[in-house]
């Protein structure tokens, strides 16, 4: 049984994401791994007294809380599904995951319209980048 | 022989008693009296020139070179300086005084001289005090005015638009004009706009001080997990319902950040009220937008809730207790009006009861929402609260805030919190140094007089109404700070303020002051950069998957900056 490894926030335009995981894993009979990474560099640009560590941790706690409810959706659908909650910038987190839960699929969620985190041309590149640095095939959904 | 010179020396001696006594009083009159007599007055003493030098909105002017130049000489005789009251005050030789003329100068003034009449040497040459009539120095504009105001703009620009870290902007701004000043200013006298130390003058270490007791504080209470579990208490009380649940979260936002700070409140409370959205079955930005707003319309309630309150507050000396009586009603009002306009705009979103989450989920949630350190809680509850005591009672026994907040932080670092390296990690340096740098930056425009000009522009407009000194105030505050940092904008107006409380009839109140208050807090509702409690909420926003755009921050925010903003207004009308 391989794993396949989808990055994931919350939100309606993350379920297609999701949905698109947990069909590609019934089809394979792959264990789903669900990440969220707890990014806050957009505290950098603040200019009020914050603490990065304590904002981590909420928004770690949140991260597990929006993993579960993927888990949870997963599960529903009969797949086998897991999470891993990691901290840093989303791209290298992503990557050092691949590599370290030895996935065998990486799926990345196409754009929704402005609410995603990549433009289509993005993406593709991202995809590229994965299989290069890791070795895993990359497909976007 | 011995006795007449004891007689001789105690002759002279009471003598000098009398001139020196004679002299302080001089001194004290005149410094009391200010700058508002017009007319000469005389004392017996040695001869000795006194005056005011003062701007041309009547402020005085401190550091202005006094020369006196006896007998058409080519180099002064006497150089003095005028003090922080504008008062100056020459001791001239007892020699032969033909003629006598005096020349003020200071940067970004143009130069006045006064030249004596044939009385006022006479009066001199009796050993008597020549009063000057308050001189009035003009503004010059210089190479260094445009420095400064180009640079302060800039930075406001480079705030705005996230080019750099706040605290990077200011002191890029600070470099700019003291290397301007050192530099340029050895090259070319013109573009000098003032010295390190006075730079540093301009630096209010009471907000300073203030703002690090408070970080420190917050930075204990911020681990108890108080937030999150009021927010869950939220969820609970609401049993589900999204209306009920809505206003309970703006109500407990509202309230903790009057008493300590809104952006550390909605970074604590937003990965929470996700979670709970989730299980109401709505979408979370229903809830975190009414929270946002109300963060930004509670925090002005009291001296300690925003930066800009601190700011006007230590500038216009006014207390804990004068906002509480003066502007917490008018906060209330505005969030009576914000909670009725979010019921009417969100009534779709808000109609929905229970979401269906497992069993997991809900227990899930309940973990995240628990007390975390009850006892750090209890602990720091009290010293909080005994703080709070002292914040009110602080005037009558002239206890200003920022003694009160460093009390209060060194009570939560030595019972509370003993790891002071730890606790000391809490406080936000790069904030603190923001605000040095900020200060430092906005004495660079006050000096060359660009402030100034903006006082006289609007005073201009304003005349002698009070009414359209605060409207317009309130409102500019509340347009200009959807789209400038609010805490530089508020800053810059300080002087600007000053200027029309002393001068527009009616307004020694400080009710401009509330008014700036409310203008520049309640404008940050207007659009997402307008304060950093949204941008902060919209970045863990956007990183649980519920992105805040820009267009459909002001869908909202703007409506219900134009509700409260008139809400206040309409207290401040009723009140003064």
């Amino acid at each position: 049984m391989g794993k396949i490894l989808c990055a994931t926030r919350g939100g309606e335009a993350s379920y297609d994401t999701q949905d698109a995981a947990i069909a590609l894993a019934k089809e394979r009979d792959d264990e789903l791994l669900f990440l969220f990474v707890v990014d806050t560099h957009f505290l950098d640009k603040t200019g009020r007294a914050v603490r990065p560590d304590v904002v981590a941790e909420e928004m770690g706690h949140m991260g597990e809380f929006l993993l579960a409810m993927a888990q949870e959706r997963a599960q529903k659908h009969g797949v086998a599904a897991d999470y891993l909650l990691r901290r840093g910038e989303f791209r290298d987190e992503l990557k050092a995951a691949a590599r370290e839960e030895e996935v065998g699929l990486v799926v990345l969620g196409h754009p929704a319209g402005t609410e995603s985190a990549f433009v289509p041309s993005d993406l593709e590149a991202f995809a590229t980048e994965i299989e290069a640095e890791t070795g895993v095939e990359a497909v976007i959904v | 022989m011995v006795r007449r010179r004891v007689k001789k020396f105690k002759a002279q001696s009471s003598k000098l008693k009398v001139q020196i006594v004679t002299l302080l009083v001089l001194i004290v009159g005149v410094s009391q009296m200010g700058c508002l007599s017009s007319s000469l007055a005389y004392a017996a003493g040695p001869p000795t020139l006194a005056g005011c030098v003062i701007d041309s909105q009547g402020e005085p002017v401190r550091g202005a070179e006094v020369a006196a130049y006896l007998n058409d000489a080519e180099e002064p005789t006497v150089v003095g300086e005028s003090q922080a009251n504008g008062v100056f005050v020459l001791d001239l030789p007892e020699d032969a005084m033909d003629s006598l003329r005096v020349e003020i100068e200071r940067p970004h003034f143009e130069t006045t001289t006064w030249i004596a009449e044939a009385d006022d040497l006479d009066h001199l040459r009796q050993g008597h005090t020549l009063r000057l009539p308050d001189i009035t120095l003009k503004r010059r504009l210089t190479l260094g005015f445009w420095i400064a105001t180009l640079t302060f703009v800039a930075i406001l620009v480079l705030i705005a638009l996230e080019k750099l870290h706040n605290a990077m902007a200011a002191l890029l701004g600070v470099a700019v004009v003291l290397g301007t000043s050192f530099v340029g200013g050895a090259i070319r006298p013109d573009l000098f706009i003032f010295d390190f130390e006075r730079a540093i003058e301009y630096v209010n270490f009471d907000v300073i001080f203030l703002v690090m007791g408070m970080m420190i504080v917050i930075g204990v209470i911020e681990e108890t997990g108080i937030f999150q579990w009021l927010a869950y208490q939220a969820y609970r009380l609401s049993g589900g319902r999204a209306w009920l649940l809505v206003v309970i979260l703006m109500i407990i936002t509202a309230v903790a950040s009057a008493l300590l700070d809104n952006v550390t409140t909605m970074l604590l409370m937003t990965p929470m009220t996700i979670q709970i959205a989730l299980a109401v079955g709505i979408n979370p930005l229903s809830l975190l937008m009414p929270e946002v707003l109300a963060s930004n319309v509670g925090g002005i309630s009291t001296l300690i809730g925003t930066p800009t309150n601190i700011l006007i507050g230590s500038y216009a000396d006014i207390s804990f207790d004068d906002f509480l009586v003066n502007l917490t009603p008018g906060v209330l009002l505005a969030l009576v009006a914000l909670i009725v306009y979010v019921l009417i705009a969100y009534r779709h979103q808000l109609l929905t009861r229970g979401g269906g989450l497992s069993e997991a989920l809900l227990e899930r949630l309940k973990e995240s929402g628990r007390i975390t350190q009850p006892q750090k809680l209890t602990k720091a509850g009290i010293v909080f609260v005994v703080m709070l005591i002292f914040f009110v009672i602080g005037e009558r026994i002239h206890l200003v805030p920022a003694v009160t907040a460093i009390l209060g932080a060194v009570a939560m670092l030595m019972w509370v919190a003993p790891d002071i390296e730890e606790m000391l990690k809490v406080v936000d340096w790069t904030t603190l140094m923001f605000f040095i740098a900020l200060f430092i930056l906005v004495g660079a425009i006050q000096e060359v007089g660009l402030i100034s000009f903006i006082a006289t522009g609007i005073k201009a407009l304003v005349g002698e109404n009070l009414s359209v000194a605060l409207l317009v105030l309130i409102w500019a505050g509340a347009i200009l700070s959807g789209v400038i940092a609010n805490i530089p904008f508020t800053a810059a107006m300080l002087p600007v303020v000053g200027f029309l409380t002393r001068t527009v009839p009616g307004a020694g109140s400080k009710v401009l002051f509330y008014g700036l208050s409310v203008g520049s807090a309640l404008g940050g509702n207007s659009s997402l950069i307008g304060a950093s409690a949204n941008l902060v909420t919209a970045g863990i926003a956007e990183r649980a998957g519920y992105p805040i755009t820009y267009k459909n921050f002001i869908k909202v925010g703007l409506p219900a900056m134009i509700v409260t903003v008139l809400a206040g207004t309409l207290w401040l009308f009723i009140r003064f």
